[in-house]
């Protein structure tokens, strides 16, 4: 069976994120889906993790986010 | 294989028109020199004398194609042959048909190789045989239709020992149209010979004699020069590190069943122009780019990044001179392996093609090399199923004038193949494709799609030979269409929450009932109120947007009350469930960091967080109650700090529906599932996804009363909760604990839910005790783990009226992603998991990320609505798993870790989990797949196969194993549908039932009955393991089937692999128990080279090839085995052959053949006491091939009630049997221990009636009537030996005593000192040490009695009851004299003072009495080294 692309332990990675602010690992070699952009890599696979987990430090989406502030203002 | 390319001619020179009406002959011809045979023209030639030198000319090898060949022509000698090899050319003008008879035989005459027949050595190593001299099949057909001519020679099979291998057939069509037929064994002949031999065949005609080529001889013999070792050491590197054979049909066994179907496809002038100048700018060839096409196809198709197929090559050295004109079989069909990701994924094609050229090119040399010994140096076994050739055949001249007036008006050709697919190319101005194909592995539309998208390929590798691999798109525009569907059904963007939504439908409908418990009945407008004031609470807790609140409570209408609450006091629920340990939920509750936990007990844990007990008063209330049960009401708020609740404190319920506060992207819940690492991850779940789940369209109508049965911690609480309640319908609240069948039919009788979801594992259950139990329902859901095909077919007939519904999601996915309406469960497959719900997209992604066409395996991803917001406080997991999805702007997918494919209609097929596979002896196997054959099987239950110790050992339970109780530890308590379901950190609670007690390992009784062990069901391995092996592919099928009670159950209801019980037996290798058996262990042992073979061992296991199987299948006709190769390869083991062998023999009939051929008079052989005459075999491989061999075994073995009076009763009765096969003498008789007497006594009577006796052997017998011969009280335990002699030989086991049978009450050995002495002796031989009570030494003997084993209890009552009158009737023989000599064999180990001798016989001999003594003792006689000693003398001693 393959690898799955995510899954490459000696694999290039990127550390993707959307306009929500959510993340994705993505393997260096794809293409970038529409509507996301590189944060960081390339790199290996945990470098590109711990970036991840570094800055994706509020889970919810952005717009979500931005809706919360407005309601508890 | 090949096809035949355009024929050249030669012009004539000139040629009357001479017809020959419709005659048929042959023609003859001889190789000896140009001087024997007529010149062409002058007609059918003259047969000369057979020259002095005989009939062979030569005797030669073959070359390795040719051993291929060989091998798949004796494959199955009943089937057509394909590898029948047809040229037709179409002859205008007048045309002279003896003189082109004439030519034929003339051709014959030049190529020594087409006069070649193939046989086999005596070893089983073929040789091809030159003959001097043979007939050219030559026939003429008046008018007929000459494709029917063509194929009724296509039709008729070359016997390979029979030259020549090619026949002609001319059809007359009109006057001067014929169309001459020559058709070939593929062997003789590849299809770059064809045209060759078509020209030189046409010049001969004209009466040219064309400068001859040099013959195959000299190929052959530089073939023999080659270094075989570099050749070797090249195709091991190449091979390195292969992970496993590429087979798309592997489960197809090796035979071609009938003629391929074929496709075909061009490239026209101006796409071929395109890829032919991108391939020349980068120094490509069309073969390496149909090579490299080939490979990325195949990589689709089989799931795999890392691909090997056979390539085609030409196999005509350059060094050697006039190759390009040689004619015969040069072609070499080689392994080629591509892999495909070793540039890292972002290679292009250009990258790929270049990379495989090379490695191509490294491989030139070592060309000659044959495919079985490639396949040997890894590991055996075949490595490919599909193979390219790409044909390039030398262009025939433009010229078609043959003679005068006689052209070439085309030509034709028919070739095959026995793989499942095999592409031919043929480049030129245009590039044709031909794609043959095995319609029972690929119908003719699935080979149509497959050779398009390899146009397509090509295609691409014109179009954008840079372009990344990654970015290449096999996908037709109709397979696009069908696999990048949008959702079948949109679901509106819900601009609210569950609150909002709940709100409104409590509006609608407030006197509606919305749950209902045992005792408990609650409106719309009671929940909502209820609701509402646990919701303030919460809210004073400090419950606030988003605050996970753990919940564990007992199932009760509070569940819903409280998950409603949290939900309304903006917080998410996180569901506990009491299964699970204390330090898990503990774990949960501090990871969530939860404040309150909403529980109806003492929880049991240490937390942090605040107890919010539902069971105690609640103290801020103005009227407290312990009860769940009707409610005061609501109390105002109290706390100024809580938010206004939609419909909540002091309104209506329903009140201002539009006023909600909660944002749909909101946590839900988080629910708990296990982590691969052993870390639980909390998947949290969106407003927004649970209300995509509840609007699905497919729930509309009969999901109105849902039965709440699944624990709140597994994800189908979600659907059994909210589905109801945001549509207006009732949860059914089953009471805590267990559920099973007999509780579900009450619960359904009593409540009338119209809907329930329910576990793979109950749902079996249900269906094999109760499955009338879902009658009344409108529809049942099930999923969560493989289905079992018949389980859903007992529910379907039983449930006519009952939907049932086939659901598949993970949790990350809200509970179900995909939905199938079963209507039909073939019995081919577990039905499809359908199509995703409502907003919801499923992709089938290979591991480039592409999408993959209809029928081959990906990686199933899920993106659109009910995709949860990720995992709680684990952003680096979330990134894996919920990752950016290509068919979206700036959505994402989650990557379920699922293997799915997608049906032609546009359904997905669950295949299994991607990090399930497991690696058995360099196989990737899928243990889903096995259980989901497993599961086919009427006999099976539930079933699980594991890996342990490098085997695959599958678990089952019979269909009616697994008590209610035994299941109850996962299905009372429901099971959620996704695969990623909450999984404790050990098999916390356990299941209720663990392993059965009388567990049962090994396909055979060596191991202990499963009847025998007081296992449930009726599920039989050794039926289990055959039904696999006809349903797998070898590696597939476990070595071991372990018969359980109950599979072990983790809390969720899965099966709890870590807990499944070790196989009690060793795995492989039992011994032999039938005769067949033994010599066929035999048999592979002596071809193997091995010291010892199981009956159970596969032939390709052991390291069997396909030039191994000749010398079986050659060895065993030498011992009147008739076995096929395919029949070697479609059964494997000696138990199979076995059982597929003798047509349904007992191997007890009284004259058994052990074989039937042989040119000798047969000899006859005497069983001893046991009356089993099997032993004997083992005298079949000294004796030799052309021995014929008989052993003649007790009639008690086949009429239990029969008993000999007398040992001459026995030799009258065994006489007529052996008449039976021989009428006359001289005949040949031998007899070990009682046998011996019985054969003394046979031939005393033979020579009374006149008749001769060669030869008397005797094998360490005696006359019993002498005093101090039987020793009472001495067996062979004691040292001692009695007269009859215990047959222990061999398996080392004689049936030792059972009951007294009714037929001969007067006998009773446990009366008899004597006997009871030597049976005690035989017990201890076959190390029996228990009580001695029949039952007991009869499941002793079932167990450990090795050939024994397999006897039913009333036989082995016999063979007892034999054994017991054997000493009797033994002591009785009073001999007569025999005329004639006796060899003598004595046993001479541990023989005793005063033990009979060979002498005793003195006075029963006219003649001489030959002593040899054999060092054994009198059980080993028939043992490997006596028996040979022995057989070695009775061959020398009767010539």
């Amino acid at each position: 069976m393959t690898v799955n692309p995510f899954e490459d332990p000696d694999g290039t990675y990127l550390a993707l994120v959307n306009d929500e602010g959510q993340y994705s690992l993505w393997p260096a070699w794809a293409e970038i889906p529409p509507g996301w952009t590189v944060a960081f890599g390339e790199d290996t696979r945990q470098a590109c993790l711990e970036h991840i987990e570094a800055n994706w430090t509020d889970m919810r989406p952005r717009s979500l986010i931005r809706a919360m502030g407005e309601m508890e203002e | 294989m090949t096809g035949t390319g355009p024929m050249s001619a030669t012009r004539p020179a000139g040629a009357g028109t001479q017809g020959t009406q419709g005659t048929e002959g042959t023609q003859g011809t001889e190789g000896t020199g140009p001087q024997d045979t007529g010149p062409a023209g002058r007609g059918p030639v003259t047969p000369a004398p057979p020259a002095p030198g005989g009939q062979l000319e030569d005797i030669l090898p073959l070359s390795p194609l040719q051993q291929g060949l060989y091998f798949h022509a004796l494959f199955d000698e009943a089937a057509p042959d394909v590898y029948t090899a047809q040229l037709t050319l179409d002859l205008e003008g007048p045309l002279d048909a003896a003189r082109l008879a004439g030519a034929t035989a003339r051709l014959l005459a030049r190529h020594p190789n087409l006069r070649a027949s193939f046989r086999q050595r005596r070893g089983g190593d073929p040789v091809q045989l030159v003959h001097r001299r043979v007939e050219v099949p030559w026939r003429v057909v008046e008018g007929a239709d000459p494709d029917g001519v063509a194929a009724e020679e296509r039709g008729r099979r070359f016997d390979l020992g029979r030259p020549p291998l090619l026949r002609f057939a001319l059809v007359r069509l009109a006057p001067g149209r014929h169309r001459l037929v020559v058709t070939n064994h593929h062997i003789l002949l590849d299809g770059w010979s064809t045209p060759l031999l078509a020209a030189e065949l046409l010049a001969l005609y004209t009466g040219d004699e064309p400068a001859p080529a040099p013959p195959y001889k000299e190929h052959l013999a530089w073939l023999a020069r080659q270094d075989r070792a570099a050749a070797r050491r090249a195709w091991s590197a190449c091979l390195s590190g292969l992970d496993g054979p590429t087979l798309v049909a592997p489960g197809l066994d090796g035979g071609p069943p009938a003629e391929p179907g074929r496709v075909r496809a061009r490239l026209d002038e101006e796409p071929t122009a395109r890829l032919t100048a991108a391939l020349r700018a980068r120094s490509l060839t069309l073969n390496t780019a149909v090579q490299g096409a080939w490979a990325l196809l195949l990589a689709q198709l089989t799931g795999r990044d890392d691909v090997v197929f056979g390539g085609t090559v030409s196999g005509r050295p350059a060094e050697l001179p006039g190759v390009e004109r040689m004619v015969g079989l040069f072609i070499n069909t080689l392994p080629v392996r591509v892999r495909l990701r070793p540039g890292g994924a972002g290679e292009t094609l250009a990258g790929l093609l270049t990379r495989l050229q090379a490695e191509q090119a490294e491989l030139l040399p070592h060309h000659h090399l044959g495919l079985a010994e490639i396949q040997g140096l890894h590991g055996g076994g075949g490595l490919f199923d599909t193979m390219t050739v790409l044909e390039n055949y030398p262009a025939g001249t433009a010229a078609t004038e043959i003679a005068d007036g006689l052209r070439l008006a085309g030509a034709g050709g028919t070739d095959a193949t026995h793989y499942p697919l095999a592409l031919a190319v043929t480049g030129g101005r245009t590039v044709s494709l031909r794609l043959d194909h095995r319609r029972d592995a690929f119908p003719g539309a699935e080979a149509r799609r497959l050779l398009d998208r390899l146009v397509r390929l090509l295609g691409a590798v014109a179009a954008d030979p840079d372009a990344p691999l990654a970015r290449l798109d096999l996908l037709s525009d109709d397979e696009r269409a069908l696999v990048l569907a949008p959702p079948d059904r949109e679901t509106p963007a819900p601009d609210g929450s569950l609150v909002s939504a709940f709100a409104a439908q409590a509006a609608r409908t407030p006197d509606a009932e919305a749950v209902v418990a045992d005792g408990t009945r609650l409106t719309y407008a009671e929940l909502d109120r209820r609701a509402d004031r646990l919701a303030r609470r919460l809210a004073a807790l400090g419950v606030r947007a988003e605050t996970p609140v753990a919940v564990l409570l007992d199932r009760s209408a509070e569940v819903v009350v409280a998950t409603l609450a949290i939900t309304r006091a903006g917080g998410a629920y996180v569901p506990l469930h009491h299964g699970h340990p204390p330090g898990r939920m503990s774990w949960v509750v501090a990871d969530t960091g939860a404040p309150v936990l909403v529980a109806d007990r003492d929880p049991g844990f240490a937390c942090e967080a605040a107890v919010l007990r539902l069971d105690l008063p609640d103290p801020e209330a103005a009227a407290p109650s312990a009860s769940p049960d009707p409610e005061p009401a609501d109390s105002p708020p109290d706390d100024a700090r809580i938010p206004a609740f939609p419909g909540g404190a002091g309104g209506e319920p329903g009140q201002d529906p539009g006023h909600v506060r909660i944002h749909p992207d909101r946590l839900a819940y988080v629910i708990y599932t296990s982590g691969s690492t052993g870390t639980p991850k909390g998947v949290a779940v969106r407003h927004r996804d649970v209300l995509a789940l509840a609007a699905d369209h497919r729930w509309a109508v009969r999901h109105r009363r849902l039965l709440m049965h699944s624990p709140h911690a597994f994800d189908a609480s979600t659907y059994e909760l909210w589905v109801p309640l945001l549509t207006g319908g009732t949860v059914v609240v089953a009471p805590p604990g267990e559920l099973d069948p007999g509780r579900l039919r009450d619960l359904v009788a009593r409540h009338r839910p119209t809907a329930l979801f329910i576990t793979t594992a109950l749902f079996n259950l249900v269906a094999e005790e109760d499955p009338g139990a879902f009658g009344a329902l409108a529809e049942v859901l099930t999923g969560g783990e493989a289905a079992a095909p018949e389980a859903m077919r007992r529910v379907l007939r039983a449930c006519p009226d009952t939907v049932l519904g086939h659901v598949y999601g993970p949790t990350e996915a809200t509970t179900y992603a995909t939905y199938h309406a079963v209507r039909t469960v073939p019995d081919s497959a577990a039905p499809p998991i359908g199509r995703a719900l409502d907003g919801m997209r499923a992709h089938v992604l290979d591991g480039l990320l592409r999408p993959v066409p209809p029928g081959a395996v990906g990686e199933l991803y899920l993106s659109g609505a009910g995709l949860a917001r990720g995992y709680l406080g684990r952003p680096g997991l979330t990134a894996e798993r919920f990752t950016a999805c290509p068919y979206g702007a700036g959505e994402r997918m989650y990557r379920t870790g699922d293997l799915a494919r997608w049906t032609a209609d546009g359904e997905l097929e669950y295949v299994g989990r991607a990090d399930a596979q497991v690696k058995i002896r360099g196989f990737r196997i899928e243990p889903g797949e096995v259980e989901a054959a497993l599961l086919r099987h009427p006999s099976v239950g539930q079933a699980a196969v594991v890996a342990r110790d490098g085997r695959l050992v599958a678990y089952v339970t019979g269909p009616a194993a697994g008590s209610p109780k035994g299941s109850a530890a996962g299905s009372a308590d429901g099971l959620t549908a996704g695969p990623a379901d909450v999984l404790p950190d050990g098999p916390a609670t356990g299941p209720a039932t663990g392993p059965a007690d009388g567990l049962m390992a090994g396909p055979g009784p060596a191991a202990g009955a499963a009847d025998t062990a007081g296992t449930a069901g009726a599920a039989d391995p050794a039926e289990l393991h055959a039904h696999l092996a006809r349903t797998l592919p070898e590696y597939m099928v476990p070595r071991t089937v372990v018969v359980l009670d109950a599979l072990p159950l983790t809390p969720n209801g899965k099966v709890d692999r870590a807990a499944l019980p070790e196989p009690d037996a060793p795995a492989a290798g039992r011994d032999p128990r039938t005769p067949a058996e033994e010599r066929l262990c035999r048999l592979f042992a002596e071809v193997l080279g091995l010291d010892r073979v199981g009956a159970d061992d596969g032939f390709f296991d052991l390291g069997g090839d396909s030039i191994a199987v000749l010398r079986l299948v050659s060895r065993a006709r030498g011992e009147g085995l008739e076995i096929s190769p395919r029949e070697v390869f479609a059964r494997q083991t000696p138990e199979a052959l076995a059982s597929g062998t003798r047509g349904g023999s007992t191997g007890r009939e009284v004259l058994l053949p052990l074989r039937a051929t042989g040119g000798r008079p047969p000899l006859f052989c005497v069983h001893p006491g046991a009356g089993l005459g099997w032993p004997y075999s083992g005298l079949l491989r000294h004796l030799g091939p052309d021995q014929p061999l008989y052993a003649l075994q007790a009639r008690t073995l086949t009429e239990p009630g029969h008993t000999a009076p007398s040992i001459e009763a026995a030799a009258l009765d065994y006489l007529e049997r052996i008449r039976e096969v021989q009428p006359h003498g001289p005949y040949r008789l031998a007899g070990w221990s009682m046998g011996g007497l019985i054969a003394h006594a046979m031939a005393v009577e033979l020579r009374e009636r006149g008749e001769e006796v060669a030869l008397l052997a005797m094998l360490d017998a005696y006359p019993g009537a002498g005093p101090g011969v039987i020793p009472a009280g001495t067996g062979p335990g004691g040292g001692g030996r009695d007269a009859v002699g215990p047959d222990t030989a061999g398996s080392g086991g004689t049936p030792p005593g059972a009951q007294d049978g009714p037929e001969d009450p007067e006998q009773d050995p446990e009366q008899d000192p004597e006997q009871d002495g030597a049976l005690s002796g035989l017990l201890a031989a076959i190390g029996y040490a228990g009580p001695g009570d029949a039952e007991d030494v009869m499941a002793f003997v079932r167990a450990h009695g090795g050939r024994y084993a397999t006897l039913d209890e009333p036989t082995l009552r016999a063979v007892h009851r034999h054994y017991r009158n054997g000493v009797k009737i033994s002591r009785e023989y009073a001999p007569r004299v025999f005329d004639g000599d006796v060899l003598f064999f004595t046993a001479a180990r541990g023989r005793e003072a005063g033990a009979p001798t060979a002498a005793d016989w003195k006075p029963y001999v006219t003649g001489a009495v030959v002593d040899h003594a054999v060092d054994c003792d009198h059980e080993s006689m028939l043992n490997p080294g006596p028996v040979a000693e022995i057989a070695a003398l009775l061959r020398k001693e009767s010539p």
